[in-house]
């Protein structure tokens, strides 16, 4: 098959190193993570943009490196390709290989913040454009402590750094380790991180599979939405997460 | 009363030391709490939300004026209680469980004792049977949830169906917002309202009052 890959940034080294073995010919069009900072219906019309400027006539299908992300995707319109989107609702689905795992590690592990080598080398805020129109900078989240203490005052400023900025609920860091990655080094970096902010600390294993069948055509209905030309993908605030539905 | 405009400007501007000066002092001249309260203290936070619709005002403003009004409220409230004074509505609010996010439930949680309503503030990853506790031991009029992830606003279903296994569903009004909420979900779950901010939160919990007092 011949596919276009549009993915976000954050799997550049596994889709990369997914495509590198795929029986498959894949383009990759990576997009800036920023799209998660400027609301969902921002981040669909760019992402839409990007689908509809796709060659219909190179490709049999176009697959996404995307999961529900806060509903960024939800609305997504399939015109005249197939398009496959994996059920999940973020990228930690993909990284740890199935919905269920994730959410089984989610939910006996609240107040977890996930990272990977993507997640260390591209999560870091946006910037330009992408920032400008960031929600946080819209709704005035975006500041430093010293343009807090300039605006408000230093009382104030320190009680709305703590609200805004403190992560006061997470307590630990994750790092995902997916097998690809020269040496330890992000993990050390995530370890230093949790030593700063004393949190705790662990690293579970990747799994590359759902990565792999994604990019290999393996498109189980469980684990992959096909959508057909001429329908959109809604959400179910369900299990399945995601479902196709006619444009009307 | 020149020093009470100076009340609703200082909670505007979000100034909680003078805020709380200036209802302290007002106390002890003898002005009646309910009139601090509802003259000065809820205009001034409708103020505050106005002033957040039109976008002259951020999320750091409503909060330091929300902070503001809470200082004032806290040193008027044992006294309102005394007087045997009502609020409009007993909102029992929290983030779903599962869920540990709590800057926007804190917001408006925040804005809706400012408009008037008392909070039971349940906190973070609040499982639907500390909801119906609420309704059923503090008789809670309002159930508010929020919710930041689509991986944990299935929540928000279950908590609605804890309410009616419990039988307190008609007892309440459950309204539900967060990041990635919508009318539509609103509706599919059977919520009695939604909003997409805080300020707008307040006006919504005040028409789902009218009548139950």
């Amino acid at each position: 098959m011949r596919l276009k890959l549009i993915s976000c940034e954050i799997f550049y080294r596994e889709m990369c190193y997914a495509v590198s073995q795929s029986p498959n010919l894949i383009e990759i069009e990576f997009l800036p993570k920023g799209l998660h900072d400027i609301g969902s219906a921002g981040m669909l019309q760019r992402v839409q943009e990007v689908l509809d400027k796709v060659d219909e006539t190179r490709y049999d299908a176009v697959i996404f490196g995307y999961g529900l992300c806060n509903n960024g995707l939800a609305g997504l319109r399939a015109r005249t390709l197939p398009v496959v989107l994996p059920r999940a609702h973020d990228c930690i689905t993909l990284f740890l290989g199935s919905k269920e795992r994730y959410l089984d590690y989610f939910n006996s592990h609240l107040g977890t913040y996930f990272k990977t080598s993507g997640w260390i080398e591209r999560g870091t805020s946006s910037s330009g454009e992408l920032n400008q129109l960031s929600i946080q900078r819209q709704i005035g989240m975006d500041k430093s402590y010293d343009e807090l203490v300039e605006k408000y005052g230093e009382e104030n400023a320190q009680f709305l750094y703590e609200t805004l900025y403190g992560y006061k609920n997470y307590s630990q860091f994750t790092y995902i380790e997916m097998g690809i990655e020269p040496g330890d080094m992000f993990e050390q970096l995530t370890r230093n991180e949790a030593a700063e902010k004393g949190w705790e600390f662990e690293k579970v294993k990747g799994d590359m599979s759902m990565i792999q069948r994604l990019v290999n055509g393996v498109w189980d209905n469980k684990e992959f939405l096909v959508l057909p030309p001429g329908q959109r993908m809604v959400t179910t605030f369900g299990p399945d997460i995601i479902k196709a539905e006619m444009i009307k | 009363m020149e020093d009470l405009k100076e009340l609703f400007e200082a909670i505007v501007d979000g100034n909680a030391g003078k805020s709380k000066a200036l209802t302290a002092k007002a106390l002890t001249e003898g002005v009646d709490p309910q009139e601090i309260l509802n003259k000065y203290m809820i205009p001034a936070m409708d103020e505050v939300g106005r002033r957040f619709e039109t976008n002259e005002y951020f999320v750091p403003e409503l909060l330091i004026a929300a902070r503001a009004m809470k200082g004032s409220l806290e040193l008027i409230k044992p006294r309102l209680v005394a007087s045997g004074a009502k609020p409009i509505g007993k909102v029992a609010i929290g983030t779903v469980k599962g869920d540990l996010h709590d800057i926007g439930k804190n917001l408006v949680a925040a804005m809706l004792e400012g408009g008037g309503f008392e909070i039971i503030d349940l906190g973070v990853d609040v499982t639907p049977d500390k909801f119906v506790k609420a309704v059923k031991e503090k008789g809670a009029s309002i159930i508010a949830l929020s919710a930041l992830l689509t991986t944990t606003m299935p929540s928000m279903k279950t908590t609605i169906e804890g309410l009616k296994e419990a039988g307190v569903r008609n007892q309440v009004k459950v309204i539900i917002g967060g990041a990635p909420v919508t009318q539509k979900y609103a509706d599919e779950i059977g919520a009695d309202g939604y909003s997409d901010n805080a300020s707008s939160a307040v006006a919504l919990a005040r028409k789902l009052s009218v009548g139950d007092n």
